[in-house]
């Protein structure tokens, strides 16, 4: 019986989960984070997770990981000391950005500083044309010239981003291999290699973020693999990253920037297979935490993907103010509306909340922690959706007294409101919040969001759902078991996948087929080597796709290729597939405009691997027999506090079924579904209200 | 209106025009509405009053769409609009001051009755004419002018209209595509209206909208109440063409209300800077949001207690048939103007002037890799101002907020090569906070055969003033490799090879630049921002010539000499 473990490791627990493929073992535990050696909890972890699961390490084939830890290094800017070799005259493309403004009133922007400062950036004569054709001929002198200056200046990293080289790597690759001969102890990373694709501010963000973490991951995988063998954990070490697949350990220390949103695409991952498993392959995943909330649309079955996204958005997590990383991702908005949120009245007497946050120091106002400013969660106590003597199943103790009283000083007295009302007003401005970010991110990937039932976890996630749900007027919401480990769970049933791009731009009907096969066959064989050695049989699938546009749109869709060899033939069948995807997206086509294909793409899978998520073993088949109590709580159409009664997760038996209003509690959250809906617990133990 | 509804709903309302920017600038042909997000979209009630705006675009386009509505309900009352209709304009008077801004503005039917426009502005490749240049005498020389007519009628598109515009522009599939982008969002935007209209049992979003726009316009209100009354006047000078021109305000505080005046510019330009009033109302309110209320909410409340004026017939008030297309180049001073008069009583919340124009390359010319005559058009910004806590930015649109476009992108589409974007070394105004640095861009021409070129750029003669004893910023320049000058505003034919060097101007500085932290001095040596020579002449800082640390008893003893009284 062959043994995975998933370890994630999250801001305040480390949770980890080991199953066998054969369902017999399914167990979960959460020990405390180590931040300054992550690893420490990891490994402890496991031996904990092993002893109550009482297993031992050598029946491990497979560990599972995912961390924040690199991008932790980037957003508080704790990497290599980091170079830059680029184009003459491109030295500063990485300073100048964008050039926009990413909010319009605000004198006082400031744009993220570049990784690498202005006097560790060198360039070099050479020059790529548009076509992939040399102008300049890069000469060895020069390369040298640039490799004495890199010494002399104590860079411990460096990227190389060349204009044009995603068309003609040639140039990257001699600068990379004399790096590498010269300066042996230097990271290096081109960005031919890592992402191949058209803009130089975005690619060359990109390198940077990677070489800059580089060492950081090298160290900490091997340390971690070194320590789990040493612990007796046998079996691979594999690791998330953010498009939602695994990969090798060794892979990942190449390419850290990969891994840094694997954490929610995990999630993501797993609400993914839970929609799977139940029968809906369309979901609206939404994960709402102490200071942030993610929403991400699951569309038959598997996570929208995105090409591109930012870390380290400094400016209220708002588009554009992070530093631009080209990798696919798992698409997820993310909303500054947490638990944490601040709620108060602006010079319009206009109620907001978010997203200045109080998060966890001092935290919101009930925690007693010297927060004195009124919280999204003190607006959900108040209104009878936790309760004082249950946060985290009784480990903390809330103060209803100092909610209500921060949230009369500072939202009820200035509008006139009672506590109650003003609470109201707070939990439901969140949740429009949440709502509306959600719907747009729908319609930019023009989904009917509508219609997709919600997957609520994370900490406050099932407690907001049920508003948010009747905002959108989604039919349903689910609410896992274990919500608070579902990136742990995520890892566990996660294909291997590695995904590859090469742009090579040109009319649809007016392609050299013969180039296109060479890059797709290269993308295949590279594919089939990152992902075939740990795949179940070694079997893989590639997917292949083209980004394309209508010419000179600036912005492409990703577009399946047909199966089978790509030629002229295969012509009307790609544009069938453009015009597909392309009504979809935006509901008409272009007549009389000319397609043009820019960059193509291979992911390769492995297998889905086959995990058997535990039977509930809840013993009350009856609802009055998991009833604990009741308590007040806000009713959302009466618009009052209302007795309601509240039911105990852990004792909700399979097929067991409910009427909302209803209060269900477990340790890491809380079920609340504030006004009518009809709830059934499934044998997995998830728990579906039904609105309609 | 009970507070907490009207905060849902008003939020509410912002998300509707949000998906309806969304949905425009993904299906949008143009790369400065994709990727430099030249646009703008609002809802606007039976009144024709703006009641929320997305936050993105730039504000030409979004307070000149404001105040255009009403020209939409002169010329289709509400009764002569059926379901289905979408309405149509490029008329300078009337919207965004340039033939190549085109707003699409589709009436919303909810239950059979008109309730609501949803109106969008996008700036499109090409318009005809003489393409995009400040060369024209007269508005009939810069494109087609499309008057206030129905693009849609009750669903049956206008092909008349559409195949005059098809046959009238350089990039036909651009322009038309791009139309089908904004009446797209404004379906988007319109079904989610009547869903939210449903939803709340609302027969139309008057009694909201006239609470959202009372509310702001109280909020804005009490902004300026907090204003000294007075009059405070600023003025700056900007190239013009052929001759400098005088931009001169008076704002007049009184009470709860301002009247912003600019009495005393230059009259009209013979050619194509002239500025339409509604563009002059756009930035204007723009500068004083910045200053006052960039919290409080754009609608039409916003704009009501500030009133604009301009004489009739001067260069920010100028009357048809005048030349306008170069209008930006005279309209993105007017924020710094407003800043620059504000100042007095507001010193902590202004910017000083920095390049204020957007420099816009444009070419015309054969692309030998097509064979085809293209049009191209790229954005490149300067240096902003220094505000009194911190240094101006470097190469940042502001105001227009209009990113640009890579270059490896401009080398894909337009046959142009790029040689350099690199910042430009002491162009920013020193200062206790210094300015931001201007760039230089330099490119290669690349057509076959001759190219038309036409840049238009401004503060190439006169460079953006400090604030508070701060030295102005770098002017900017243009030269080429060719024998021949390029002025800016102007067409001049380039010959396939020549290069042409841009650089764009520094933001001025704030505060005199003696009292800048000499270690923030240093940095900026470091990074070469500012060369050494500047770092002692200007700023009086001297640095160790071995270790370049901050020789603090050089740089007091300097200092002191230079602050002592001249004449010794």
């Amino acid at each position: 019986m062959a043994l995975r473990i998933g370890a994630d490791i999250g801001g305040t627990f480390t949770d980890l989960i080991v199953s066998s493929d054969d369902g017999s073992i399914f167990h979960a535990t959460k020990v405390l984070t180590t931040p300054d050696r992550p690893d420490d909890a990891v490994v402890a972890g496991t031996g904990e997770l092993l002893k109550e699961a009482g297993q031992s390490g050598d029946g491990v084939q497979q560990f599972l990981h995912g961390t924040t830890l690199f991008t932790n290094a980037l957003i508080e800017r704790k990497g290599a000391r980091t170079a830059l070799v680029t184009t003459r005259g491109f030295r500063d493309a990485i300073d100048i950005a964008r050039e926009h403004r990413f909010e319009m009133y605000d004198l006082r922007l400031q744009r993220p500083e570049p990784l690498a400062p202005r006097p560790l950036r060198f360039e070099v004569d050479e020059r790529v044309l548009a076509d992939g054709s040399v102008l300049v001929a890069l000469q060895d002198d020069d390369i040298d010239r640039v490799v004495a200056a890199l010494r002399e200046s104590g860079a411990q990293a460096v990227a190389v981003c060349l204009i044009n080289a995603f068309l003609n790597p040639a140039h990257e690759h001699r600068i990379r291999d004399r790096l590498h001969e010269r300066l042996p102890d230097l990271a290096v990373t081109t960005s031919s290699d890592l992402v191949p694709e058209i803009r130089e501010y975005e690619r060359t963000s990109t390198t940077l973020a990677n070489v800059y973490v580089q060492r950081i991951a090298e160290e900490y995988l091997l340390r971690l693999q070194r320590r789990l063998a040493a612990n007796g954990v046998a079996g691979r070490l594999l690791v998330m990253q953010s498009n939602g697949g695994l990969c090798e350990a060794d892979v990942a220390a190449r390419f850290p920037i990969r891994l840094v949103e694997s954490g929610p695409a995990a999630g993501a991952i797993a609400a993914a297979y839970s929609g799977r498993l139940l029968g809906y392959p369309n979901l609206l995943s939404f994960d709402m935490g102490g200071t942030t909330a993610k929403a991400c649309v699951i569309l038959d079955g598997e996570p929208l993907i995105a090409p591109q996204f930012e870390v380290d958005r400094r400016y209220h997590f708002k588009k554009g103010s992070g530093l631009p990383i080209k990798i696919p991702v798992v698409e997820m908005i993310e909303i500054g509306t947490g638990g944490g949120s601040i709620a108060e009245v602006d010079g319009l007497k206009r109620l907001r909340v978010g997203p200045r946050s109080a998060g966890s120091k001092p935290g919101p106002a009930c925690y007693g922690l010297g927060g004195r400013q009124p919280t999204v969660t003190d607006a959900d106590l108040v209104l009878g959706y936790l309760d004082a003597g249950f946060f985290l199943g009784g480990k903390m103790s809330l103060s209803r007294e100092a909610a209500a009283a921060a949230i009369d000083v500072a939202v009820g007295a200035p509008l006139g409101l009672d506590t109650v009302a003003a609470a109201a007003g707070i939990h439901r401005l969140a949740n429009e919040s949440m709502a509306s970010a959600a719907r747009i991110h729908a319609v930019e990937r023009a989904c009917d969001v509508e219609r997709f039932p919600i997957f609520a976890f994370g900490g406050a996630g099932p407690v907001h759902a049920y508003g948010v749900a009747r905002i959108l007027g989604s039919p349903s919401v689910i609410y896992p078991p274990a919500a608070g480990v579902m990136s742990a769970i995520g890892f566990l049933v996660a294909p291997m996948s590695f995904d590859f791009v090469r742009s090579y731009p040109g009319r649809l009907g007016n392609l050299d087929w013969a180039a296109v096969r060479d890059l797709v066959a290269q993308m295949e064989t590279g594919g089939t080597a990152m992902v075939g050695s740990s795949a179940a049989d070694g079997q893989v699938v590639h997917q292949r796709s083209v980004d394309m546009r209508y010419q000179k749109q600036g912005f492409e869709v990703r577009v399946p290729l047909p199966e089978g060899r790509l030629d002229a033939a295969a012509v009307d069948a790609i544009r069938a597939n453009f015009e597909d995807v392309y009504r979809r997206l935006y509901g008409h086509l272009v007549p009389d405009a000319e397609i043009e294909c820019v960059s193509w793409r291979v992911v390769t899978l492995g297998a889905v691997p086959n995990v058997n998520l535990p039977k509930s073993n809840a013993s009350c088949a009856t609802t009055d027999a998991a009833r604990k109590g009741a308590r007040q709580v806000y009713l959302l159409d009466n618009r009052r506090l209302e007795e309601v009664p509240v039911y105990d997760r852990y004792r909700l038996a399979a097929g067991v079924r409910l009427q909302g209003p209803a209060i269900v509690e477990e340790v890491e959250s809380t079920v609340v579904v504030a006004g009518p809906a009809e709830l059934e617990v499934d044998a997995f133990g998830n728990l579906t209200a039904r609105l309609h | 209106m009970d507070q907490l509804v009207l905060d849902i709903l008003w939020s509410r309302l912002i998300a509707t025009v949000n998906e309806q920017a969304a949905a425009l600038m993904r299906s949008s042909f143009t790369s400065i509405v994709r990727d430099a997000g030249d646009l703008s979209a609002a809802v606007f009630d039976r009144r024709g009053r703006m009641v929320a705006q997305a936050v993105t675009g730039t504000p030409g386009h979004i307070n000149s769409m404001a105040t255009g509505m009403t020209h939409f309900l002169q010329r289709y009352p509400l009764d002569q609009l059926n379901d289905g209709d979408v309405l149509i304009t490029n008329d300078p008077w009337k919207t965004a001051s340039q033939l190549n801004d085109i707003t699409v503005v589709s009436p919303v039917f909810h239950r059979s009755r008109l309730v609501a426009f949803f109106a969008s502005c996008c700036h499109t490749q090409d318009i005809g004419g003489r393409g995009l240049s400040a060369d024209s005498k007269s508005v009939f020389e810069e494109g087609l002018i499309i008057p206030i007519m129905k693009l849609y009628d009750a669903g049956r598109p206008n092909e008349i209209l559409l195949e005059m515009l098809r046959t009238n522009v350089r990039t036909p599939e651009e322009a038309v595509g791009d139309l089908h982008s904004q009446v797209t969002g404004n379906k988007v935007g319109g079904r989610q209206l009547v869903r939210f209209l449903d939803e709340f049992g609302l027969e139309d979003i008057e009694a909201l909208s006239d609470a959202i726009t009372d509310r702001t316009e109280q909020g804005m209100r009490a902004r300026i109440r907090e204003l000294p009354d007075g009059l405070y006047r600023y003025s700056l000078q900007a190239d013009g063409i052929d001759h400098p021109l005088a931009l001169t305000v008076r704002i007049d505080v009184q009470g709860d209300r301002m009247i912003v005046d600019y009495d005393g510019s230059s009259g009209p330009s013979e050619l194509g800077i002239n500025v339409c009033l509604n563009y002059t109302k756009a930035y204007t309110t723009y500068g004083v949001k910045c200053v006052l209320s960039p919290d409080i909410p754009n609608n039409d409340g916003s704009f009501r207690p500030i009133e604009i004026r301009a004489p009739e017939g001067s260069i920010l008030n100028a009357q048809p048939p005048s030349a306008v297309c170069g209008r930006h180049l005279v309209g993105h001073y007017l924020p710094s103007l407003v800043m620059g008069a504000l100042s007095r009583v507001e010193p902590d919340n202004v910017m000083a002037p920095g390049a204020d124009a957007l420099w816009e390359s444009h070419i015309m010319g054969i692309d030998g890799r097509t064979g085809k005559e293209t049009a191209f058009t790229w954005f490149a910004s300067g240096g902003t101002g220094a505000l009194s806590d911190q240094d101006g930015m470097a190469a940042t649109a502001f105001p227009s907020g209009v990113a640009n476009v890579a270059a490896e992108v401009i080398e894909s589409l337009a046959p142009v090569r790029i040689l350099e974007r690199s910042l430009r070394t002491d162009s920013g105004g020193a200062g206790r906070f210094r300015g931001g640095l201007g760039q230089v861009l330099a490119f290669e021409v690349r057509t076959s055969g001759t190219a038309h070129f036409a840049g238009m750029y401004d503060r190439v003669h006169n460079a953006a003033p400090g604030l508070d004893g701060g030295l102005p910023g770098a002017p900017g320049g243009v030269t080429s490799d060719a024998n021949i000058e390029i002025e800016p505003k102007r067409i001049v034919q380039l010959r396939p090879g020549t290069i042409v060097r841009l650089e764009l101007p520094g933001g001025g500085g704030v505060g005199k630049p003696h009292e800048r932290d000499p270690e923030l001095v240093r940095a900026d040596v470091e990074n070469g921002y500012v060369a050494t020579g500047a770092a002692r002449d200007l700023y009086g800082v001297v640095l160790h010539p071995i270790d370049r640390s901050v020789d603090l008893a050089a740089t007091h003893s300097l200092r002191k000499q230079k602050a002592a009284p001249a004449g010794r």
